[in-house]
């Protein structure tokens, strides 16, 4: 056991910096932002974290809090400017963001390394310090998802309008999405360059999207048990996939691409249809007229493609 | 001189690929992020016919043509028919198929980082031969010539046909408001798969022009080219033909500008700092109009 974590090290690093990273675009996708900042926030993130400790000699917990405050803050500037696009748009916008950060680090000169990058930041971060803070963060993002906050961040994303007749701030939610995405995304940056000791212009490019996209796209993206379960299985699944061999890329390509068509929500997403089905009918099976009973209520959450969605929203009917 | 004549080679290249992303997007609402993967994946196919037979430009074309048509045909109906069968509402639709089309790309890329270990791969074995003109002072390669005639005689037939035509009133008005197109009897189905084959030519057609303008391509180039098109489009104006002919030129020229008189690589800021700007300042684009405008 303990050769086995010996030995997978960088894979269970990896594992907490993804997930971070993950979470940083999930964020703001479940207050209806869709905003890749996060990608770019990690970028900046473990830039600075790397300046911060080859050149100031800065520890490790400053290192990492410079970093997740100035990109918190680049973050809410970000945010004030561009958060009145909407969709495809604001998406755009932000990858456009993000790949202006890997040009701006190839063109850094000295101060950011130029194409080789970064390297020999090295520090007394310990792996027990990176599981930590990453379950501290975990648990924060968990939070917001139950109780009012829950609640209010549903309606945000579901129903904007509804939102602000409820008298909930929509200017105010949507730029906590992107402050707290700036700030989990250099503490994903920050930590990974931590622990992996260098940072180039080909780690922050493009494919850094895709990975955190696919994270919580296969993983499921309304709750951070998606981003756990993503971040799992695509740290370790090219790990798996080398016993089949030169094939693995394919086969990793074919995975993304079934979940994104056919798992909207997610693995995550199925789980929690399995669940809600399996109760139904053992609820039936035990008692079945209050079952009957809520139903004709209309109590049941309507599935996908039910007669009762329908009527609910007009929008679907084809 | 010879600077505006890269200028329009380069332009010229970038409207062949963004005509069909622009076409896609504005009239039956598909952002496909796979067309980067088309145009790599054409041209790379054509290299390994090539590996196999000697075959003339002409040719060579005909399959970067068909490959695209055919590769985009399959992703409008493996994967963005099933999104829109699933999708809760049109917003969602926007966005999964914006997620498909990424996870779709990643196939294509993948076999062909598989054969060519991600190394660049051009066109050496064909038997068409490209060659400098000389006129006075300026030089053009048959290439280059070839690739702006293209370019110009497909936009100028996508524009008109799309304003003048039956079908292109139909497809317009598919882009206007789907669901009364349909009461009308247009056949969104059929409009959709007509117009994704249109668009993925192009992009077939675009990246054996480009493979054989710049000798090589790597494997990784679409995705590149994929942000530079957006750029194009959100510049010129979602939907309008006329503004993505002024978006490429455009963004070609300033990028030509960037590159002689700054040192360094921030070519590759431009589209992207272009994208933002135009974003901030005017979502609707150059020429595109507030009504047409879909968030």
């Amino acid at each position: 056991m303990m050769s086995f974590y010996d030995s997978h090290l960088v894979l269970f690093q990896a594992t907490f910096t993804g997930l971070i990273l993950a979470l940083s675009i999930q964020v703001p996708l479940r207050m209806g932002v869709f905003s890749f900042a996060g990608a770019g926030s990690y970028g900046i993130g473990a830039y600075l974290a790397a300046i911060l400790v080859i050149k100031q000699d800065a520890s490790a917990f400053v290192a990492i809090g410079a970093a997740m405050l100035a990109t918190a803050v680049i973050g809410l500037l970000l945010g004030l400017l561009i958060f009145k696009l909407n969709g495809l748009y604001l998406a755009m916008a932000t990858v456009a963001f993000d790949l202006i950060i890997g040009v701006i680090a190839i063109n850094g000169g000295k101060t950011t390394g130029g194409s080789t990058g970064l390297y020999g930041v090295i520090t007394d971060f310990t792996m027990s310090q990176l599981f930590t803070i990453t379950l501290i963060a975990l648990v924060l993002v968990a939070l917001s998802e139950v109780g009012r906050t829950g609640r209010r961040v549903d309606a945000v994303r579901d129903d904007p309008e509804l939102a602000s007749s409820m008298g909930i701030s929509l200017r105010r939610y949507r730029l906590t999405a992107f402050v707290v995405s700036g700030a989990l995304g250099g503490l994903a940056g920050s930590m990974n360059v931590l622990v992996r000791s260098a940072i180039g212009p080909l780690d922050i490019g493009f494919g850094l999207i895709v990975l955190g996209l696919t994270m919580i796209v296969v993983g499921g993206s309304r709750s951070w048990k998606g981003a756990v379960i993503g971040a799992v299985i695509f740290t370790w699944l090219p790990d798996v996939l080398t016993a089949i061999g030169a094939w693995q890329e394919l086969v990793y390509g074919i995975v993304v691409a079934l979940a994104a068509v056919f798992l909207p929500r997610g693995i995550y997403g199925v789980l929690v249809d399995l669940n809600k089905g399996l109760q139904r009918r053992s609820r039936e099976r035990h008692d079945p007229p209050p079952a009957a009973a809520e139903e004709a209520a209309g109590d049941v959450d309507p599935t996908t493609g039910d007669v009762r969605e329908l009527a609910l929203n007009e929008e679907a009917v084809p | 001189m010879q600077d505006l004549l890269s200028v329009v080679t380069l332009g010229s290249i970038y409207l062949l690929f963004a005509l069909g992303m622009s076409l896609t997007w504005g009239t039956i609402d598909i952002l496909n992020f796979g067309h980067g993967a088309i145009f790599m994946f054409s041209s790379f196919t054509a290299y390994l016919v090539l590996q196999q037979t000697e075959l003339g430009l002409p040719l060579i074309m005909l399959i970067g043509l068909i490959v695209g048509a055919l590769m985009s045909l399959l992703i409008q109906v493996l994967a963005f028919e099933q999104i829109i069968k699933r999708a809760k509402d049109k917003r969602a639709a926007e966005m999964q198929i914006l997620i498909g089309g990424i996870g779709v790309a990643i196939i294509p890329l993948a076999i062909a980082q598989h054969y060519t270990k991600s190394n660049p791969f051009g066109f050496s074995k064909s038997t068409f031969k490209v060659n400098t003109w000389t006129m006075g002072d300026l030089r053009i390669t048959n290439i280059a010539a070839l690739s702006i005639v293209v370019a110009v005689v497909l936009w100028v037939s996508a524009a008109v046909w799309l304003r003048r035509s039956r079908q292109g009133l139909a497809l317009r008005s598919i882009g206007v408001d789907a669901e009364t197109a349909a009461l009308m009897g247009i056949d969104r189905r059929k409009m959709a798969l007509a117009t994704m084959a249109v668009a993925g030519g192009m992009a077939g057609l675009s990246g054996v022009l480009f493979t054989f303008g710049l000798g090589a391509i790597t494997p990784e180039s679409g995705d590149t080219l994929l942000v530079k098109a957006f750029a194009c489009i959100i510049l010129g104006g979602v939907g309008s033909m006329r503004g993505v002919a002024f978006g490429a030129f455009f963004l070609a020229a300033a990028e030509t500008v960037v590159l002689t008189q700054t040192s360094g690589s921030w070519v590759e800021a431009v589209s992207f700092g272009l994208i933002f700007l135009v974003l901030l300042v005017r979502p609707s684009g150059v020429f595109g109009r507030a009504e047409v405008r879909r968030t």
